[in-house]
């Protein structure tokens, strides 16, 4: 008997499953012995969350506190680092007594590495550290993107989905195509939650329980069209001229002194065709990337995934395609612990550990680089393993980055002493300095060099 | 468990310049009366290294089961942000080593 490539029943394709189902055994007798148990520190922004997973999927317990600053102000780093500290431990004692667990009980301590902000990344880096040495046991980083597409897989059980990621610091595209995850579109300039955070800003909304639900609300009723610029740059969509144009246009209706019941109601009929507009982009990137790597399937992951309208929208665009949308609530949606928790355990459960040493954090972190490759290559490997779904292995990174990770890394990780000279140290340094200082800026362009020059690899990548 | 004890020493220098360009000094020693609480703090807070090199230093030893940090700065303002990230930091290991030692 012999494989001739065509077969329904090939060898092929029986050994696969038979593999599988062989290290799928082998990881349940592990867990049957003693379920594994993670806790999960996430702090990459302005949320602290602290969460207690076994490796089945379970949440034992997945409390979170957010740091909620006064209208028309957006979080700085200082200060949400300060929230978190205050908040830390007495999250991780309502977590461990939700839980109903003993620290003895826990296998591996999971926490954020990047991206996100430096200061408010450090407090769950530190904590992670110290109650690794008290109670003994290992550390995991996780990928703070990674974390939100394996949180999103799980709860909702696409099995092979497009992903739109869009939070308040990220807005990217991801497929998995040709034996590979791959990064479709993203924003060029500033992330979709930014923006929306910053409308919000103009209507002096409040940020409880977050900008973004607040517009939300207020938008519901909408029902003039204005046009706006509409930004979508082949693959990726760009928002910084629909915010300029409604901070300049807004500001200029809503002076305080001069500010008719109709100048505020046409502001807000702004902001509400400014949100259409952006979901609109969003909707047109996804559907693009569906086209060219033959999905039906959307999931939606990320803090603006909770929106409803965005949601109503994808859906429609997927019926139309004959696929199903797959979203999450705001509780897995947003920033949480579990998210950190159960890909930490995932990568864990495969021998994956961070010495204490490396237990750094870094504010650019790219999901689609060398460096995350192979941790997810274990970690979706082993997640498929275990949901028997299909074998995925890993981001690809980009063929115009690999160049520049190279050399932007010792910028980047914000560790290791700089191979080149001083200069390019002392401008990482002032680039940190200028993102700590920076209101809300979550970016994660994890290459040092323009973003202009390194699109052509969009289109390479992509095929197109 | 013996907790936090004293902060006992916390001097801010800028008298003389010892070498060109790190004016701003301060140092301060937390005795935790336990070398392996002191061991934990400094395992901890050594990780993360000074975001910038080039203005700040940061040094740290350990005796007597106190944890000893020497700071020296180019600027007091570079010093200030250095000194209270650190401490802040430090606090939390300390709580975290209280709570659950």
């Amino acid at each position: 008997m012999y494989y001739n490539g065509f077969g329904p029943e090939s060898t092929l394709r029986k050994l696969c499953p038979n593999e599988l189902g062989q290290q799928w055994r082998r990881e349940r007798e592990l867990a049957v012995k003693k379920t594994l148990i993670a806790v999960g520190f996430e702090g990459s922004a302005n949320k602290i969350g602290v969460a207690f997973v076994a490796l089945d999927g379970t949440i034992l317990s997945n409390p979170r506190h957010t740091y909620i600053t006064p209208p028309c102000h957006g979080f700085l780093p200082r200060e949400t680092a300060h929230h978190h500290l205050r908040h830390l431990l007495p999250l991780l004692r309502s977590a461990l007594s939700d839980a109903g667990i003993t620290p003895a009980d826990v296998d591996c301590l999971c926490y954020t590495k990047g991206p996100g902000m430096g200061a408010p990344l450090q407090v769950s880096a530190v904590a992670v550290r110290a109650l690794s040495q008290l109670w003994g046991k290992p550390i995991v980083a996780v990928n703070h993107c990674v974390a939100h597409i394996e949180m999103g897989r799980v709860v909702t059980g696409a099995e092979d989905p497009v992903v739109l990621f869009v939070s308040g610091g990220n807005t990217q595209v991801i497929a998995y195509s040709e034996g590979r995850y791959r990064i479709y579109g993203e924003t060029i300039d500033i992330a979709v939650g930014n923006c929306l955070d910053r409308f919000a800003r103009v209507l002096t909304l409040p940020n409880d329980p977050s900008p973004g639900y607040n517009i939300e609300q207020l938008v519901k009723k909408g029902e003039k069209f204005i046009d706006l610029p509409y930004v979508v740059k082949g693959m990726d969509v760009s928002f910084s001229g629909i915010l300029s144009y409604i901070e300049a246009t807004a500001a200029e209706k809503l002076k305080i002194n001069e500010c008719t019941p109709a100048d505020l109601c046409y502001s807000l009929q702004m902001i509400d065709c400014a949100q259409e507009t952006v979901f609109a982009m969003l909707v047109e990137i996804t559907e693009r990337a569906m086209a060219h790597c033959d999905k039906k399937d959307v999931l939606i992951v990320g803090g603006i995934g909770c929106n409803e309208r965005l949601q109503e929208m994808m859906r429609v665009m997927c019926s139309e395609r004959g696929g199903k949308l797959f979203a999450t609530d705001d509780r897995y949606c947003i920033d949480n612990g579990a998210m950190i928790a159960y890909t930490g355990l995932l990568a864990f459960a495969h021998g994956m550990t961070t010495p204490l040493e490396e237990s750094t954090f870094t504010q650019r972190f790219r999901n689609d680089l060398e460096e995350q490759y192979q941790q997810q290559t274990l970690a979706l490997k082993l997640q498929s393993v275990i949901n028997l779904g299909h074998s995925c292995c890993g981001f690809n990174f980009r063929h115009d980055r690999v160049q520049s990770w190279s050399r932007a890394e010792h910028l980047t990780s914000g560790t290791g002493s700089p191979p080149h000279s001083q200069h390019s140290a002392a401008r990482a340094a002032t680039k940190k300095e200028k993102d700590e200082q920076s209101d809300f800026k979550i970016e994660k362009k994890g290459t040092g060099k323009p973003f202009r020059s390194s699109r052509k690899g969009i289109v390479l990548d992509s095929g197109f | 468990m013996d907790p936090m004890a004293s902060d006992a020493g916390f001097d801010v220098d800028d008298r003389s310049p010892a070498s060109s360009g790190w004016e701003f000094a301060c140092d301060f020693e937390v005795d935790y009366r336990s070398e392996e609480h002191a061991n934990i703090v400094y395992a901890t807070l050594a990780v993360d290294k000074e975001l910038q090199p080039d203005k700040v230093k940061r040094q740290m030893s350990i005796s007597d089961g106190k944890l000893k940090v020497h700071f020296e700065a180019v600027e007091a303002r570079f010093l200030r942000a250095s000194f209270s990230a650190f401490v802040d930091l430090m606090i939390l290991t300390t709580q975290i080593i209280e709570e659950y030692n």
